[in-house]
Parts: C-alpha cells; sequence; structure tokens
C-alpha cells in the first residue's frame, strides 16, 4: 500500500528531524528535564515528612516514594507542550507556511513527541532504576504482565494529554490566551490527575467528580496500574474503557477546533 | 483559455484595532478601544496564463501579499473567486497545495539548526518525491543556483542570499506547477538578486512552471516579469507590459552622491534637477538616457567621493503615473473591475 | 542612571498599558496560582496538624511572602535579566554594552512589567490575612526585622538570578536558563524543616533558596528572633558581592572571547 508507504516515510523524516533538533537543544531539554524531576521530588519530600508520624491512609514513606517516582516517569511520556509551538507560530507568522504543506501541521508535533520522549522517558527510566539500586523504598516488584499494561496506560494517558493540548492550543487562532487555557488545566489537573497526592488521598467527592472526567486518566491511572495499587481486574477494565473513551472525545473535540479554526484563520488572516 | 490563475472581483477587508501612541493614548485605549475597517483588496480581478511570470508591484501595505495568501488558499476571500491549477484554493485540500509552492520573504520554512540538506530531505517526504527524482532535482537546483556546499551548512551559519536560494530549493523539490514568492529578493544584496532572478526565468523556461511574485523593487520586475499588476491600497490599478509603463512615468533616474569638500548646491545645477541637498549627501534627477553621461561629467568636474545611479522609488512611479488619491486611476481605459488596462503601449496622456 | 531607567520605565508601562488584556490575565494568573498553592497547602494539612512544626497559618504566610517575592521577580528581574540570553545570541548584548551605563545595573532593571506588582499586593495581603488566623500582630521590632528580613531575601534572589544568566556568557546555546530559576524557587514554597534531610542539604545549603521566604516568614511570626534578620542582611550583602564578583568575571569572558 502505497499511502501506508508512505506516511510511514513522512514520519520517519518527522522524527528523525526532530530528533536532531533536540539534539542541538539537549542542554536546554535537559533543564526542563531537571524541572520535570524536581517538582515531583519536593512534592515528595512534603509527604516524606508527613508519613514520618505514621501511614497516611495506608501510604507509608516507601509507597509515596514510588508513588512520585512512577509519576516521574509517566509525567515525562505524557507532559504537552504543542500548545505553546502553536501559540507562538501563529503569532510568528510561521503557521503559513504549515498550512501550505499538503498535510496538517499536527504530524509535525506527533513526531516531536515522539522524538523526544523516547530519549526521555528512557532517561529518567534509567534515573529510576539507579536510584532503586540504592534505596529501596523506590523498587517496584517485577511484574512483567502488569508493566505492558502500564505500559499500555501510559501511552493513552499521553494521546489524551496530547490531544487536550493540542485543541486547547489551537484556540490561538482566536484568541492570545490559549496558552492561559492550558495553563489553568495544567493547574487544575495538579489535583485531579494526582500529581500534588494520590488520589485517595484527596476528598471522596473531589475524586467522584474527576473520575468522570479525563484527569485522572491522564496520570493517576497508568502510576497507580505502575506501582501495584489497582489490583482489580475490573478497576483495570474500567480504567482502560475510560481511557478510550476519553481519547476519543479529545480526538473528535481536536476534529472540530481544527476545522473551525484555520476557516476563522484564513478570514481574519496571519 | 485554460488559464494557470484567475482572480474574479477579490476583496479582503480586515478590522483593525486603532491604538494612539503615548501613555494618554494607552489608558484612552485601555478603556474604550476604537475599530476600523480596513480594505485590504478592493475588486481585484486578473488571469495568468501558464508558464508566465507575473510580478505584483506596489509600495508597502498596498495588498500584494493579501493578494498572494489568497491565491495559495491561505486566506480566503470576503468576496470575489479565484482559481488556480484547476482548483478553488482554500477548498483545494492536498491535492491542490501539491501543485504549488509559497515561499513568504521573512518567515522561513528551513529548520534554523540543522543543515539546509534535512529541510529537503523533509520535504522529499513530506511531499512524497521518489529519492530518483529528488536527487536528480536537487542536483539541478544547485547548479542553477550555484549552491555547491552551502546545503552541508546549519542554515542559522548561512548568508541571507544563501538563505534564500535554499528556500527556493525547498519548495521546488516537489516541481509545483504554480510558484507564489512574496518578496524573494528583499534585503539581499545585488549578487544574490541576480542570481535569483536568473535562476526563475531558467527554472520557468526549463519547466513551464507559473510564477507569481510580489515586490517592491522595480529590478526585480524588468528583470524577470514582462507583465506587472501594480496594486496600492487594495486597488488594481495596471495590468500590462512594463515597458510601456516605463518608458512613460520612470523616466528619471536618480544620482545619488556623496560631495566632497566644497562642493555646494549651485555646483550641481547645471547638472540636473537637484532634488535633495544636505551636505554631504545630495540626489540629482536626470533623464533616464542622459544618467551615464551626466555621471561621467559629474565626476570630472565636481568632487565626488561616492556616486551611485538608481530607479526612483516606486512610490513615485505610481504616483506619477496614476496622480494617486483615493480615485486611484487616470489614463486608459476603465474594464469592469476598475482597474486601468494599458493595452499595447497606447494610452491617454 | 536613574534618568535612563526613569525614561526606559516609562516607555515599559505606556507599553503593558496597550495591553488592557495583560492585567487582567495576569491578576487572574496569580490568585489562580496562589488559589492553587493555598489548597495544596490544604490537602497537606488535611493529613497532618503540621508541617516539622510549622502549623497551617504559619505555612499560608510564607506562601504569602512567595507569592509577594514572586511578584518582584516577575516585574522587575525577570523582564531584564530573563532576556540576557537572547540578547547575547543576537548581538543586541553589544549594544548595551557600548552604551554609557553601568551593565549590570542596565540590563537588571531596564524593564519592568508594573502588572505583576499586584501579585506583590496579593501576597503580602495573603500574609496578613494569615497572621490575623494566627492572632499574631507583630510589634514594632518584629515588623522592622521582617522588612529587612525581605529586603534581604530579594537581594538574594537577585544575586541568585545574576549568577545563574552569568552563566549565559558561556552557556549560549541554553536559551531556557531562566527555567532553573523556576524550579529551584519551587522550594521555597514551603518552610525550611518541612523538608526532609536530604532535600534540605540541596535546597538550603547548597543552594539557599529556601531561607528566601522561610526566614521572612519566621520572624514575622515571631518563630526566629529579629535579630535572624540582621543575619539575613549579612547574607545578603555577601551574596551581592560574590554574584556581582562572578558577573564581571563572566563579562570579562564575553568581551575577551570577542562576543
Amino acid at each position: 500500500m502505497t499511502t501506508l508507504r508512505s506516511w510511514l516515510g513522512r514520519y520517519g523524516a518527522l522524527v528523525r528531524t526532530a530528533w536532531l533538533v533536540d539534539i542541538q537543544y539537549r542542554a536546554a531539554i535537559g533543564l526542563w528535564l531537571i524541572w520535570g524531576v524536581l517538582e515531583p521530588l519536593i512534592t515528595l519530600g512534603i509527604w516524606w515528612t508527613i508519613a514520618g508520624d505514621g501511614p497516611v491512609q495506608g501510604y507509608e514513606r516507601a509507597d509515596f516514594a514510588r508513588y512520585f517516582f512512577a509519576v516521574i516517569v509517566v509525567n515525562q511520556v505524557t507532559i504537552a507542550w504543542d500548545a505553546y509551538y502553536i501559540d507562538s507560530w501563529i503569532r510568528g507568522g510561521e503557521m503559513n507556511h504549515r498550512l501550505a504543506r499538503p498535510i496538517g501541521p499536527i504530524h509535525e508535533a506527533i513526531a516531536d513527541n515522539l522524538a523526544y520522549k523516547i530519549r526521555a522517558v528512557a532517561v529518567v527510566t534509567l534515573v529510576w532504576g539507579l536510584v532503586a539500586i540504592a534505596w529501596p523504598a523506590v523498587r517496584i516488584p517485577f511484574e512483567p504482565g502488569r508493566w505492558v499494561l502500564a505500559a499500555l496506560a501510559t501511552l493513552l494517558a499521553a494521546a489524551i494529554r496530547f490531544l487536550n493540548g493540542y485543541a486547547t492550543g489551537l484556540l490561538a487562532f482566536w484568541t492570545t490566551r490559549a496558552t492561559a487555557l492550558v495553563s489553568l488545566q495544567y493547574g487544575v489537573s495538579m489535583f485531579l490527575s494526582g500529581r500534588i497526592a494520590p488520589l485517595s488521598l484527596l476528598p471522596p467527592a473531589v475524586v467522584s467528580v474527576s473520575s468522570v472526567l479525563w484527569f485522572p486518566w491522564m496520570l493517576a491511572f497508568p502510576v497507580e496500574l505502575l506501582t501495584g495499587t489497582i489490583t482489580s481486574g475490573r478497576t483495570i477494565a474500567n480504567g482502560f474503557a475510560m481511557q478510550i473513551v476519553w481519547t476519543l472525545a479529545w480526538a473528535g473535540l481536536y476534529m472540530l477546533v481544527w476545522r473551525r479554526g484555520i476557516r476563522h484563520y484564513a478570514a481574519v488572516g496571519g | 483559455m485554460d488559464e494557470a490563475i484567475r482572480a474574479d472581483e477579490l476583496c479582503k477587508t480586515y478590522r483593525v484595532k486603532v491604538r494612539d501612541s503615548g501613555l494618554a493614548g494607552a489608558l484612552r485605549a485601555l478603556v474604550r478601544p476604537r475599530y476600523r475597517d480596513v480594505r485590504a483588496l478592493d475588486r481585484v480581478s486578473f488571469g495568468v496564463a501558464p508558464g508566465e511570470i507575473v510580478a505584483f508591484l506596489g509600495p508597502n501595505g498596498a495588498g500584494k501579499t493579501t493578494a498572494l495568501k489568497i491565491l495559495a488558499g491561505l486566506l480566503h476571500p470576503t468576496s470575489g473567486r479565484a482559481r488556480v491549477a484547476g482548483f478553488e484554493p482554500w477548498q483545494g485540500g492536498p491535492p491542490f497545495k501539491r501543485r504549488i509552492a509559497i515561499v513568504l520573504g521573512n518567515k522561513q520554512q528551513l529548520l534554523w539548526d540543522l543543515p539546509a540538506e534535512e529541510t529537503f530531505l523533509l520535504n522529499r517526504a513530506i511531499y512524497d518525491v521518489s529519492m530518483a527524482d529528488y536527487r536528480e532535482r536537487l542536483d539541478n537546483l544547485i547548479d542553477l543556483l550555484v549552491l555547491g556546499e552551502v546545503i552541508d551548512k546549519p542554515v542559522r551559519q548561512l548568508s541571507l542570499g544563501e538563505r534564500m536560494k535554499c528556500e527556493l530549493v525547498a519548495a521546488l523539490l516537489h516541481r509545483p506547477d504554480i510558484l507564489f514568492l512574496d518578496e524573494p529578493t528583499l534585503g539581499l544584496d545585488v549578487a544574490a538578486q541576480d542570481t535569483i532572478r536568473t535562476f526563475l526565468k531558467a527554472y520557468r523556461d526549463r519547466y513551464g512552471a507559473t510564477v507569481l511574485l510580489t515586490s517592491h523593487y522595480m529590478a526585480d520586475v524588468t528583470a524577470l516579469a514582462q507583465r506587472v499588476l501594480i496594486i496600492n491600497r487594495g486597488r488594481l490599478l495596471y495590468d500590462g507590459e512594463l515597458s510601456a509603463l516605463v518608458a512613460r512615468h520612470a523616466r528619471n533616474k536618480r544620482l545619488h552622491l556623496v560631495l566632497g569638500d566644497g562642493v555646494t548646491a549651485a555646483d550641481l545645477e547645471r547638472f540636473g534637477d537637484v532634488r535633495e541637498f544636505a551636505f554631504p549627501h545630495a540626489t540629482l534627477e536626470v533623464a533616464r538616457e542622459e544618467a551615464p553621461r551626466v555621471s561621467a561629467a559629474l565626476l570630472s568636474a565636481v568632487s565626488v567621493v561616492d556616486l551611485s545611479i538608481q530607479d526612483p522609488p516606486i512610490e513615485e512611479v505610481i504616483r506619477r503615473a496614476f496622480e494617486v488619491g483615493d480615485d486611484g486611476g487616470a489614463a486608459g481605459d476603465q474594464d469592469d473591475a476598475g482597474a486601468t488596462r494599458i493595452r499595447d503601449g497606447a494610452s491617454a496622456p | 542612571m536613574m534618568r535612563v531607567l526613569r525614561a526606559l520605565w516609562r516607555a515599559s508601562v505606556a507599553e503593558e498599558l496597550q495591553y488592557r488584556a495583560n492585567f487582567v490575565a495576569s491578576l487572574l494568573g496569580t490568585v489562580f496560582w496562589t488559589g492553587t498553592a493555598i489548597l495544596t497547602v490544604a490537602v497537606f494539612f488535611g493529613q497532618t496538624d503540621d508541617l516539622g512544626g510549622w502549623t497551617v497559618w504559619e505555612v499560608v504566610a510564607l506562601l504569602g511572602i512567595y507569592t509577594a517575592l514572586g511578584g518582584l521577580v516577575e516585574a522587575v528581574i525577570r523582564p531584564g535579566l530573563g532576556s540576557l540570553v537572547s540578547d547575547v545570541r543576537s548581538g543586541g548584548l553589544d549594544l548595551v554594552l557600548a552604551r554609557p551605563v553601568e551593565a549590570q545595573i542596565y540590563v537588571s532593571f531596564r524593564r519592568i512589567d508594573i502588572w505583576r506588582f499586584a501579585d506583590v499586593v496579593l501576597g503580602l495581603g495573603l500574609t496578613t490575612f494569615a497572621l490575623v488566623r494566627l492572632g499574631r500582630a507583630p510589634g514594632i521590632v518584629e515588623a522592622g526585622a521582617f522588612l529587612l528580613a525581605l529586603i534581604a531575601a530579594a537581594a538574594v534572589v537577585y544575586a541568585i538570578w545574576v549568577v545563574l544568566m552569568s552563566t549565559a556568557f558561556w552557556f549560549v546555546a541554553v536559551e531556557n536558563l531562566a527555567v532553573v530559576f523556576d524550579a529551584l524557587y519551587e522550594a521555597a514554597r514551603y518552610p525550611v524543616a518541612a523538608y526532609p534531610g536530604a532535600l534540605r542539604l540541596l535546597f538550603v545549603y547548597l543552594i539557599p533558596i529556601a531561607w528566601t521566604t522561610t526566614i521572612p516568614a519566621g520572624t514575622l511570626t515571631g518563630r526566629f528572633p529579629p535579630v535572624v534578620a540582621l543575619g539575613a542582611i549579612v547574607i545578603a550583602c555577601i551574596a551581592l558581592f560574590l554574584s556581582r564578583l562572578f558577573w564581571l568575571t563572566a563579562l570579562r569572558h564575553y568581551t575577551s572571547a570577542g562576543g
């Protein structure tokens, strides 16, 4: 099938290009990675202090350590920065040549994500491995089946977060505040996705609301799969179902915003 | 028939916020913002045959880039229709985009941190060009543009001229039928401008591509396009051969001088019309044909440190040709689009 | 020098006023992020009664100082020093160096983002609110010590920025150097006592960022005796001195290396 071949060729070239550019920016990327690691570590530090007086609702110090290291890894796979690029392209006139191409700009973004994340995940997983050698608290049991499930959940989580970020970023066609909206969602997700604390430590009402939305499926679900907190087959199935639902939902929203967006862009120029 | 490009009554209107300067003005705009309508294009109509090189000429803000973007499918006209390579640009989708290429002067598509060749390889994949075709076309283009080793260096290390040439290569790898160029020679040195103009002509001669370019340099047009579309304030003022226009209205040349000590304006008056005098700089206007002779005479008679011969700015030519105000037209027959059309060099005075 | 700065500030303010949405967006942003920070503290205190000995309102008071100090950074420091990297890359720095002004002062304070001063007001307001909840009214001495400690904190933060951005003279390729500060400043959200040993080593002794909020908060709530503020001033002076040395060294490298 030549169409498949040409798409593979396209993605090959796009990923390769992104990979090469990342090499040029390795220092800057390194700094972003450091932030990505420091922030959860600080939160872990606080919980570690709190759990010093005894377990917090079943979470011992080691449980917190495992949880937040898993957050670090899953987060690196799922972070979504594309909104900021879309915004700067639209403001800077760099959207035009992308729109003149026979393929949409989303493919460039997906390839960019692939190139960065393969590297980043390799690094943080390696660091986790090394830390685990010295520090038993962060070790997770060797369960390849569970790890495969966790990897799958992480990929779906990445898809949700990517589509959500991209669709929100496309609002830059209409407003200069698109990145602010992304920030807003990020702030909310810090609680509802389980970045600040494992979801079981939040008020149950909040968690119920969150579970209906896409937030826990972007982080908490894959994390808890990885650390072994989720054991029931039913919970796992439900989690995957929710992930698929929200992936499709945000994919649909993306297509809607994209179509409307380029129409608007073509009306007001850029 | 079978025009490569057809534009009918294209109009494009924008709504812009009005901003005042200074602290007080900024505060005022904060509380009560005002808007106004900007007519970027006003009933522009024209056709371009396949293989033609046509130039949109006009001062900054005239509407040239807007017209180009509409024809390339990046903008939707407020009213009117366009047809390019058999497609309606806005609706064309990927099949349309494969037939065209657009190069926007100051915004580049080359990847900044990598060698230009990487961008070429990327475009090859995006446009689905076979490796064999890619190699052949790349070699041709590098030859014609005299690029050599340039494509191996990171783009950020290239000069403006080299970058522009690489932009052209990147745009032409998929052998588009229609090429849109926005200010392709902007900011380049004379040698680079020359190379690009020669290249575009050679490319068209070889592959029959249709080229539509915008410029505010007269030289671009004289070197490349027999046919010119003059746009000002969104209106198409003139559609025809440049030679007629030049012969009639760009009859003079400007001599820009840097004078040596002791030269006064009076000394220059016998050579031509002294337009400006701010020692040591002076501008002298003389008839086109007289320019070489007068220059030689000046150099031997008066102390001149530097001398350059230039065309009057395009705005002057337009102003003279059309006594531009809001009526936008003077000489020649009016066609239904209100554009002035001068045929066969014949025109009313 | 002041005349130059005043002229720059007037242009800066006029430019900012154009964008009426900026003020609202800025303020809403800070309110939102301060809100999330308070919520985070609430989540922590939902599971415990104290953080390293600090009670909830003491931590909120510290959060207010964190916000206020952050506002100062956004208003005064980041607009100027933050663009040093791009200035070095674009060659714009050469223009600065060619002018008859002191480079460090010029680069540091050439631009102000006035809207962000609202953050300072908001932060101090939060701290005041927390004090009321604590039932503490600081006396003259305590208030004075707090002011000194705050100034010292601002000075230390500035010194850290200078050192960080000076590295741009060596690492021209790293365009997001400011990210390092943002990452470090996260550690100043919570009192030093709240961190376990290893992190305390990093954020307190290695890079004294956590002190910048803990000391002013502590002197205000009476946790630390007022004399600590004097110590802070001494540290601040040393920090400013060292950062100045670092800047000059970096600048010398830049100019001698041909830019």
